[in-house]
């Protein structure tokens, strides 16, 4: 590092930061004894380093589930396998074909789907999937639970203000009575936050937040779909 | 619908995951600066990193890989929702949050709000290094871009950040003084 050349604010922020190496590290350590404006314009990036730091030191997640429930993350010892199906894609009907043979397959006691959004084709793609293993489990004489874990906007299909579902969720509860309908807590709270009146429909129970839900079912063997 | 994968999840790495979310919080929050865009991002993080524990080959790495996916997230929700903030132009400032008002520190919410009106690449570097304390290389990772980018974005960030905030923390220093 050149004593003529001023020293460049990369090089001050990389200071600031441990990023620098020995030789470099002692080298602006001896100019800044001999430049006071360098020294005072690391001397601001510490500072400004630690304002951010102290600025974000109180955030913390709203609805964190307690503490006897986190605990429950570190009791899952005995889960030897987690199924899960990372998402929804194309309404194929031959992959839906495939998709719904791959689930007969599953020797699992339960299946949830989380849905997040409330976009058309995300909810009406999860509403045939579950119809579908519903049937094909009734079927097979299999004996199966379904939850459909709401959250986010996906919220929405369960409130009776916004539901444009509520009709076809109802018809499904009344055929499948293994079938159960979950919002998440912490979704609605943040809804009447900011004044909205959160009404759900009759018989959807609720969860401290969409994550513990999934985890509790994931804990117990059963298989999740995200929506 | 299709089956992508199987996987095992140990109960270590739960409790691993589990402890992230707080930290995972944090940085969501000075990205977004919207409480409950927070805690989805976080649920969705998390969910994600246990669907893709088998993806993870250095456990070292957890919290970085994490981050990573959040950030991930957080792109993800601006596609589907809006049109992506730019990454490193100027942005306007959002509106201050109910939790951002409430906070207790004057400087502290100054701090947050000027954070906030950093572009979101500026913001996302800016908040890796000094909350989290990763490396400029593990910040170029986390964000898919040269170390290069990192280094010329948290410039521009802590020069943002000097101008508008300095002469601010001088005026609440010189305040408490007076108090004094």
């Amino acid at each position: 590092m050149s004593q003529e050349r001023e020293v460049s604010r990369e090089m001050q922020n990389a200071f600031v930061d441990g990023q620098l190496d020995a030789a470099d590290w002692t080298a602006l350590v001896e100019r800044m004894g001999n430049d006071e404006a360098l020294r005072r314009q690391v001397c601001e990036l510490r500072t400004l380093k630690d304002m951010v730091k102290s600025a974000y030191a109180s955030a913390r997640p709203h609805g964190t589930a307690p503490a006897a429930d986190r605990r429950g993350w570190a009791r899952v010892a005995g889960l030897a396998l987690v199924f899960a199906l990372a998402g929804w894609l194309t309404h194929d009907a031959t992959e839906r074909i495939g998709a719904a043979a791959a689930l007969r397959g599953v020797a699992a006691n339960g299946l949830v789907v989380h849905v997040a959004s409330s976009r058309g084709e995300v909810v009406n793609t999860a509403l045939e999937e579950v119809e579908d293993y519903l049937r094909d489990a009734r079927t097979a004489g299999r004996k199966v639970r379904v939850e459909i874990v709401a959250n986010q906007t996906g919220l929405d299909i369960l409130r009776a203000d916004k539901s444009t579902y509520s009709k076809r969720l109802e018809r499904l509860r009344a055929m499948y009575p293994n079938l159960t309908y979950i919002a998440c807590h912490q979704t609605a709270d943040r809804l009447r936050e900011k004044g909205v009146k959160v009404t759900l429909l009759p018989g959807v129970h609720f969860a401290p937040t969409a994550l513990d839900e999934i985890v509790k079912r994931m804990q117990q063997g059963w298989v999740y779909i995200r929506a | 619908m299709r089956m992508r994968g199987l996987f095992g999840v140990s109960a270590q790495f739960r409790a691993r995951v589990e402890v992230q979310r707080e930290p995972l919080y944090r940085l969501a929050y000075s990205w977004c600066h919207d409480a409950a865009l927070s805690d989805d991002l976080v649920q969705e993080t998390m969910l994600r990193g246990l669907g893709r524990a088998a993806q993870l080959r250095d456990q070292a790495k957890l919290k970085g890989w994490l981050c990573a996916i959040l950030a991930n997230c957080l792109k993800d929700h601006y596609r589907s929702s809006a049109p992506l903030e730019p990454l490193d132009d100027e942005m306007p400032s959002h509106a201050e949050t109910p939790e951002a008002a409430s906070v207790s520190s004057q400087l502290a919410a100054r701090v947050r709000a000027e954070i906030d009106r950093l572009p979101l690449g500026q913001r996302q570097v800016v908040t890796l290094v000094d909350l989290e304390g990763f490396s400029y290389a593990e910040v170029g990772e986390i964000l898919a871009v040269p170390i290069g980018t990192v280094m010329s974005r948290l410039c521009r960030a802590r020069e943002a950040l000097r101008q508008r905030l300095m002469e601010f923390a001088a005026a609440q220093n010189n305040k408490i003084r007076s108090i004094r």
